[in-house]
């Protein structure tokens, strides 16, 4: 045996635990997922029959999975847009000269490492349209109640403010870190051509922060995409299936509709969805921003 | 040194050989709502453990969907438990796709000192029952009725609750102030069936295998708790969330003074506030006195491992004794006819008055179940429906039968 040869075989022998998991728990569930997709019946619990297509074809005209899709799409969006601006606004707050910002930092990135179940306890507690503590408190500012979570139109936008709060600061961290990493003497050559610190934001800063925004946008934008446990802890999908989002939606259908066929449809259109993201991902990162 | 790591080690290997003699018992494995693991069924394990030496019941808790969840992946993985309880739907459901365990030997064998069904309530047979066989036994029975705050009734010059829509709808209002509402709606769908049984209505008609929520009966009973909340102002818009306690907490806190609901929300309101001067009173009557029903049955899965020892289990799990103890102490109806007929049930006046409800409450899906047409899309869509009116204040007869068309559509399309 050659010396490479030994040392290809070392290679893989230490690699072969992290292949081993990738096997059993990534891939031969996308695979079992994938043959489920297309059979009709019991595919994972019982008998199946082979249906091709047609789990697929059923996404079309299932008028629950189109609202979930809507509903997913606006939680989505929402979340990333509102997360970004307001990160990016309180991250270039927060290089500048702030008294107490690494307590302010603390404090923005707490809601992190919060657990979903007592971040959605303690958004239910406060949200409660009768004994709420922010009602409680638009109430006693003379201001009317609110139904946050229970009218079918201010929900989803409630909980893209839930998910806003508990991801904020992540993107204000990493926000933080990009800003800093800006060379300085681009700065200061502006500086000295006159610009102003408006003009620095928007000629500097802003198209230097392009790829971290980017970045930020497709990692958010996945986790949006995939969310359940706020919508399952919160609302339970409702009021009027309006917080109903496709996970929650493909979980239902497998678990309480024991429709496991297109429950694998429906989670199997997801992933391709979010591999087309990835790949944008990838195609939009790679450009190269220099600094001249 | 050496000799502290050397009584460590026994230690250690001592503590190893506990667990292990701890592990060579056999697992009856049981999985049970979160909130039913009351102290007699915990002292029927024990007891089963000391009839049965080297069983051990591994007794596992979730709340419903959870424990759905967990027992679709374990029949997925080809490892159910021994024992489950179920919501009331699951019966039909699994056994029609051949996952349970026929009753029917064990059943037949043990007729002599197990009446089953002799002694049950003929509604929880039916339940439990598939083309002809037993899949199932009732542990519960539980039906919800009217709950009053006696004192907000009073205070408002009612000495009794009230008996109809009309009188409901004037109590409702008479009772309402700064802060208090009349009745508190629940959010969860199945809530609604009260008023559409009391008003004619059905939510699936067995005769012409369709979905009836789109009917003048059913649509008028979920406009007239619509309007009771967009209207009169006299009930709040339910609170939606992973629990339905909404109601029963502001019951409990004072701020409602009337809600239906059933057995379960007995002690949580006792226990919350002992001071409460409450009552329960019969279903009300419109068209006609009805009322949900619910339960609890238990089920063993086909490829359950000890199938004989869950079934001593059901046995000991719904003993008389054991029913009367439970309900007495957790104020839960049971199934049982002699557990009707026990003279500590008859003197309890709030068992009483739920076990009076009983003989007219009725399961929403069950007719449907049983033909093999349910589908939870079609709970997802008529949901989705109620929520409309009741949120959004839109149109009951429109939206419902939209809705009804919908849910027919999801039949049909099997």
């Amino acid at each position: 045996m050659t010396y490479k040869t030994k040392r290809t075989l070392i290679a893989y022998a230490f690699l072969s635990p992290a292949i081993i998991y990738f096997i059993v728990y990534f891939f031969w569930p996308i695979a079992v997922e994938f043959w489920a997709s297309f059979r009709d019946g019991q595919p994972l619990i019982g008998e199946s029959t082979f249906i091709g297509f047609r789990n697929y074809a059923r996404i079309l005209s299932d008028q629950l999975a189109i609202k979930a899709i809507k509903a997913t799409l606006i939680y989505a969006i929402g979340s990333v847009v509102f997360t970004l601006v307001i990160a990016l606004g309180l991250s270039a707050l927060l290089v500048g000269p702030v008294r107490a910002k690494n307590t302010i930092r603390a404090i923005l990135f707490f809601p992190y490492i919060i657990s979903f179940v007592i971040s959605a306890l303690m958004w239910r507690a406060i949200l409660d349209p009768y004994t709420g503590l922010l009602n409680a408190a638009l109430v006693s500012l003379g201001l009317p109640q609110q139904f946050w979570l229970v009218n079918p139109d201010t929900a989803i936008w409630t909980l893209v403010g839930v998910s806003v709060w508990k991801d904020i600061g992540y993107a204000v961290l990493i926000y933080i870190a990009a800003i800093q990493g800006i060379p300085a003497h681009l700065y200061e050559a502006a500086r000295m051509d006159g610009a102003r610190r408006h003009h620095l934001f928007r000629d500097i800063t802003l198209p230097l922060l392009m790829p971290t925004t980017l970045f930020l946008a497709v990692v958010i934008m996945i986790g949006s995409l995939q969310e359940m446990a706020l919508p399952y802890l919160l609302t339970q999908g409702g009021p009027a299936n309006a917080t109903r989002l496709y996970s929650l939606h493909v979980f239902e259908t497998a678990f309480q509709g024991l429709d496991i066929g297109y429950a694998s449809a429906l989670s199997f259109a997801m992933f391709m969805l979010i591999l087309f993201i990835t790949w944008v991902q990838f195609k939009l990162l790679h450009r190269d921003i220099k600094h001249v | 040194m050496l000799k502290s790591i050397l009584k460590c080690s026994a230690a250690t290997f001592l503590a190893a050989g506990v667990i292990a003699t701890s592990a060579s018992a056999e697992d009856i494995r049981v999985y049970f709502n979160a909130g039913h693991g009351y102290d007699t069924y915990l002292k029927v394990f024990e007891e089963f453990e000391e009839a049965n030496p080297g069983f051990h019941v591994a007794f596992e808790r979730y709340q419903w969907p959870d424990l759905r969840t967990k027992l679709v992946a374990d029949f997925a993985a080809g490892n159910p438990p021994d024992l489950v309880a179920e919501p009331g739907a699951w019966v039909p459901e699994f056994a029609q796709q051949g996952l349970l365990y026929n009753l029917n030997d064990y059943v037949a064998r043990d007729q002599a000192e197990f009446d089953y069904p002799g002694d049950w309530q003929d509604v929880s047979v039916e339940k439990n029952t598939v083309d002809g066989s037993y899949y199932g036994v009732q542990i519960h029975l539980t039906c919800a009725t009217l709950l009053y705050n006696v004192d907000m009734l009073k205070a408002a010059g009612y000495d009794k609750p009230p008996t109809n829509w009309e009188e409901f709808r004037e109590v409702a209002k008479a009772t309402t102030k700064n802060g208090v509402f009349g009745f508190a709606p629940n959010a969860a769908g199945g809530y609604i069936m009260p008023w559409i049984y009391q008003n004619g209505g059905q939510f699936y008609d067995a005769e012409t295998g369709k979905i009836a929520m789109g009917s003048d009966a059913a649509a008028g009973a979920i406009q007239f708790v619509a309007d009771l909340i967009h209207k009169d102002h006299s009930a709040p818009v339910p609170v939606t969330g992973a629990d339905y306690e909404g109601p029963q907490r502001l019951f409990t806190a004072g701020r409602a003074a009337m809600i239906i609901t059933g057995p379960w929300d007995i002690n949580p309101i006792r226990t919350g506030n002992p001071n409460l001067n409450w009552a329960v009173a019969p279903s009300l009557k419109e068209v006609e006195q009805g009322t949900l029903q619910g339960g609890v049955s238990l089920m063993v899965p086909k490829d359950a491992k000890h199938p004989e020892q869950a079934w001593d289990l059901i046995k000991r799990l719904t003993a008389v004794d054991v029913e009367v103890a439970t309900s007495l102490q957790y104020s839960m109806t049971m199934p049982r006819k002699s557990w009707l007929e026990s003279p500590e049930v008859q003197a309890d006046p709030i068992l009483g008055q739920f076990g009076a409800c009983l003989p007219y409450s009725r399961d929403a899906t069950l007719a449907m179940r049983q033909a093999g047409k349910y589908k939870p899309a079609i709970d997802e869509v008529i949901n989705g429906a109620i929520d409309e009116v009741l949120y959004s204040n839109k149109p009951a007869a429109e939206v419902m039968a939209k809705a009804q068309d919908e849910a027919n559509a999801l039949i049909d399309n099997e």
